[in-house]
């Protein structure tokens, strides 16, 4: 398995440095400088701005100095308009040097954000991603817990009243804007409930840290969460679980006198695992990046809400090392994923 | 059986402590009860944004950084609270002291230099702070200012605030240029002497000192109420370096007792700073607010909340949802929640808040809302006669008034030029002698076709450059109707910000979507709109370029307000409505809503050092 595991990430290399190039491409081909200042910014302003994110150097170490772009370092050699850099000089390989020592800041070298100038890239990262999590893992985990038990109720009663009802609620979950759950929960579940119990158990909006206010601060984002996101889940989980009622092992267990549970819990659901750790493997990435949406709206500083901010306030340094961490996590999650697979199902080789 | 009632049990059991955990969780983040208990006076304010990027006055320059520095630094002259004007001619009529002792004193010099003398406050002393000897607060010395004022010219700072003194102070260009060099040479490192001389500099004592501008400039007597030109101390800027953005040290009303009070993206709490000099709650009025019994705390010692926790807002329906739970002591009215507050017609306060005691107030904002030609462009620019009439007649195809009906409520003000309400120069009622604000359909018609194109005949279709967000959609659907009217076709272009400046500043934009928020109550500062020499990537985005105008631009910006200057700003202001290098205008009305308890509420968004007039009623 180690060996795989190697292989894999060396096969990944080339994949995330050219995800890394296109990214930071992308996010060049408009002038972030000009999009971030002010309408009072000078020339001068500019090109400072630009120097101190290393905009001013070449992107790549071969360059083209253009009319309106001259050379901003010396190249090593240049050929008509055409120069040659140190790679470690260029835009591309300093930030590369940059993830590969996780550096997005620190008091001795500051990588600083736009938007909140004496913070770091990183400090920010690492600010944002406990919000999140406090609001994305309890969420996944009665998500994931209550739809497989629903998508197994539903296919062991498949046809039945019980799993046309149940079926019925989460795809109304499912179907209605996550935004309308947010404001019916902010106007009933905070506002009207907080009025009636004379207190405030569950806070229309804001964040404070520490245990003793995840239920004021991150209880309601959980819920509608659970209800938004059952629905996808509790749909396939049941398709899975229905596939799976329809197999031999099965009819083998029941005719060998197996209890109904026991078919269910013991010999179903552990065959069904595969597509279960598939589904909940791929939302491992949006754990840490949150829910933009329901960051937002509730005001809670994770790192959906930071990105989201970010965007608005074309804060470029941050934009780019969000995109380049997000980058990242998705590899190590298809790989995590792959991994998985040949734990839970023993058929399953890694070679 | 009894395996049953033991599981039963055992379940019971367990919601029970899940239960209790849950409960107790929510008893231990439950805020306590407003009142009981706390004698201190709290309030919550909102800010319609993700805060301010830093808290260094060097550093700050949007509304967001302005709103929450000015409350820890502080200016030597400030806005008078209590004193709108229906119209400003000049920086007297509404500036007072606040970190001096007396308005400054200005002579002009035969040499056509103008000197500034200034006496500060002998009681102006810095927050205390561990960057000061034994952590006590020093008083405030002329050498402060000049620092301050130096920082300004530091690349360090990017040069972002520089534009306030620029071409002002004797001396000050060249030393901000000799530093650059300086700071060049030595490869970015810290080479920038703030000891080196600017020549118009000019320390008398500790508490004296003049500032010598290289011709009378109109501008710098509103600088000095800018909270960019706020004075720091030189031991804070050395110890916090960089960091001075989230550690404010200055002279103003509150401070922050730790970092951790700032949350960026979250909140900010303040606390009143126990050692803030004696300040008092003015007692001068404009008539209207001596009406609505604004004088009522006239005398009494500021600040009077002991602590204020501004509240950053992204999503406005949470900002609005949180003024109905009455958690935050004032609001700003989102436009589509105008019609929940107001009746729309009368722009009265809607009978279910008025019972409540809501409070409400209507804020002109200094706006200029327009459609900008871009002048150098060879179908729509120039000033010959036919290109002129050709811009006549789109400007009178847009019915402004039922844009504003449709788009804003009806709040905005409509009006001639580019100098909004109250500015000197604003045409009385906006109307102004020359006017070729629509809809007149007939004129625009007849314009067309003297210009060559009768019914848009033969007249491409425009490029539009317009950004998204918004009903910006919606807003540019009407402009397209408005020009189809009289035949005339708009190629919209919906882009990002960043790309709409890069096209204005390319001068590729034939005609583009904008607006321009005054930065200090001038005329000069719209009208610097047009002068040649900010043609773009400068802040003259028409590229507009009259020499009749630039010499009546170079005339103002150094006469002293008065009737004189006010007839060549008109002159000016006649002249580009006349040119038509712009459909326009329109300025936004700002509607606030404040809690009954909420005391002394005068809301402005010229300046933003008023939280600390703000009180609350004990019994809330």
């Amino acid at each position: 398995m180690w060996s795989y595991l190697a292989r894999r990430l060396l096969y990944s290399i080339p994949v995330y440095l050219g995800i890394i190039l296109i990214m930071m491409g992308a996010l060049r081909i408009r002038d972030p400088v000009s999009a971030y200042l002010g309408k009072n910014a000078t020339a001068e302003t500019a090109a400072l701005k630009k120097a101190s994110m290393g905009l001013d150097r070449p992107f790549l170490p071969i360059a083209v100095e253009s009319k309106d772009d001259p050379f901003g370092v010396e190249p090593l050699a240049q050929v008509g308009r055409v120069g040659l850099y140190a790679p470690m000089k260029t835009q591309y390989f300093e930030f590369l040097s940059r993830i590969v020592r996780l550096d997005f800041g620190s008091a001795e070298k500051p990588y600083r954000s736009w938007q909140f100038e004496s913070e770091d890239v990183g400090a920010k990262l690492a600010d944002a991603v406990w919000p999140t999590l406090k609001i994305t893992i309890p969420t996944l985990v009665l998500t994931a817990g209550i739809a497989i038990l629903v998508g197994l109720l539903s296919a062991a009663m498949r046809g039945s009243a019980i799993d046309r009802t149940l079926m019925v609620l989460v795809v109304l979950g499912m179907s209605i804007s996550v935004v309308v759950f947010i404001v019916l929960g902010q106007v009933f579940g905070s506002s009207w409930l907080n009025g009636k119990l004379g207190f405030e158990l569950f806070a229309s909006n804001g964040y404070e840290p520490g245990i003793g206010n995840w239920v004021r601060y991150c209880a309601l984002p959980v819920i509608i969460g659970v209800v938004v996101g059952m629905g996808y889940d509790a749909r396939f989980y049941r398709a899975v679980m229905v596939e799976e009622t329809g197999r031999d092992y099965i009819t083998t267990a029941i005719a060998k006198g197996a209890p109904r549970s026991k078919v269910i819990f013991a010999h179903m659901l552990k065959n069904a695992m595969i597509p279960v750790i598939t589904r909940v493997m791929i939302t491992i990435p949006f754990l840490i990046t949150g829910s933009i949406v329901m960051e937002y709206q509730f005001r809670i500083p994770g790192m959906g809400k930071l990105l989201i901010d970010a965007i608005i306030n074309k804060d470029f340094p941050l934009i780019q090392t969000f995109t380049a961490v997000l980058a990242g996590l998705f590899i190590l999650t298809n790989i995590l994923t792959d991994v998985l697979y040949a734990l839970v199902d023993p058929r399953v080789r890694l070679a | 059986m009894m395996k049953r009632a033991h599981l039963a049990h055992r379940v019971v059991a367990v919601v029970a402590v899940v239960m209790g955990w849950v409960a107790g969780l929510a008893a231990a983040g439950a805020e306590q009860p407003r009142g009981e208990g706390v004698a201190e006076k709290f309030a919550r304010l909102p800010i319609r944004a993700d805060g301010p990027k830093s808290l260094d006055p060097a550093k700050g320059s949007t509304v967001y950084d302005n709103q929450v520095i000015c409350q820890f630094y502080e200016t030597l002259l400030q806005n008078k609270y209590l004193v709108r004007p229906a119209s400003i001619t000049g920086y007297e009529d509404v500036s007072e002291p606040l970190l001096l002792a007396e308005m400054p004193k200005v002579t002009d010099s035969p040499n056509g230099r103008q000197v500034w003398r200034f006496k500060l406050r002998d009681d102006a002393v810095f927050h205390d702070d561990a960057c000061f000897p034994g952590g006590k607060g020093r008083k405030v010395v002329s050498e402060d200012v000049f620092y301050s004022w130096r920082r300004l010219a530091d690349p360090a700072y990017e040069y972002e605030n520089y534009w306030l003194l620029q071409d002002t102070i004797v001396g000050l260009d060249e030393y901000k240029e000799a530093q650059a060099a300086l700071v060049k040479a030595g490869g970015g490192g810290k080479a920038f002497d703030y000891a080196a001389p600017v020549e118009g500099f000019t320390k008398i004592s500790d508490s004296e000192f003049e500032v010598v501008l290289t011709k009378p400039v109109v501008r710098f007597g509103w600088v000095l109420s800018m909270f960019q030109t706020s004075i720091v101390a030189r031991e804070a800027v050395e110890k916090y370096g960089d960091t001075l953005g989230k550690h404010p040290v200055g002279t103003g009303p509150f401070v922050l007792k730790d970092e951790a009070d700032w949350k960026p993206g979250q909140n900010l709490v303040m606390h009143r700073n126990p050692k803030y000099r004696e300040a008092f709650y003015p007692s001068e009025a404009t008539p209207k607010e001596k009406e609505q019994g604004l004088l009522g705390a006239a005398g009494k010692r500021l600040p009077f909340l002991d602590r204020v926790e501004l509240v950053f807002y992204t999503p406005d329906p949470v900002m609005w949802q949180d003024f109905q739970d009455r958690k935050i002591a004032y609001t700003q009215v989102p436009a589509e929640y105008f019609e929940q507050a107001f009746v729309k017609r009368t722009q009265k306060l809607n009978k279910e808040y008025s019972d409540k005691g809501v409070q409400a107030e209507a804020v002109p904002l200094l706006d200029f809302i327009f459609r900008g030609f871009n002048m150098e462009d060879p179908l729509l620019g120039g000033y010959d006669e036919k290109r002129t009439k050709l811009r006549q007649a789109l400007c009178l195809a847009v019915d402004l008034e039922e844009q504003n009906d449709t788009f804003y409520n009806g709040i905005n003000t409509v009006y001639d030029g580019p100098i909004p309400p109250p500015l000197d120069g604003y045409p009385k009622g906006g109307k102004a002698p020359v006017s070729f604000r629509g809809q007149n359909l007939r004129k625009a018609r007849q314009l067309l076709a003297e210009a060559g194109y009768p019914e848009g005949k033969g007249l491409p279709e425009i490029d539009y450059y317009t950004s998204k967000g918004g009903n910006q959609a919606e807003q540019t659907q009407f402009e397209i109707r408005q020009f189809e009217q009289i035949g005339v076709k708009l190629n919209p272009k919906m882009v990002d910000f960043s790309e709409l400046i890069e096209a204005i500043n390319d001068k590729k934009a034939q005609m583009f979507g904008f607006a321009w928020g005054t930065d200090y109550p001038d005329p000069e500062n719209n009208l610097a709109l047009f002068y040649s020499k900010n043609k773009a990537p400068g802040a003259n985005h028409y590229n507009y370029d009259r020499p009749e105008f630039d010499a009546m631009y170079e005339q103002i910006i150094v006469m002293k307000p008065g009737a004189e200057r006010t007839k060549i700003i008109e002159k000016m202001r006649d002249m580009v409505i006349a040119d038509a290098p712009f459909i326009g205008s329109m300025a936004r009305t700002r509607f606030y809503l404040a809690q009954p308890w909420l005391k002394n509420f005068k809301p402005s968004e010229d300046f933003y050092n008023w939280f600390k007039y703000l009180d609350v009623a004990e019994a809330k």
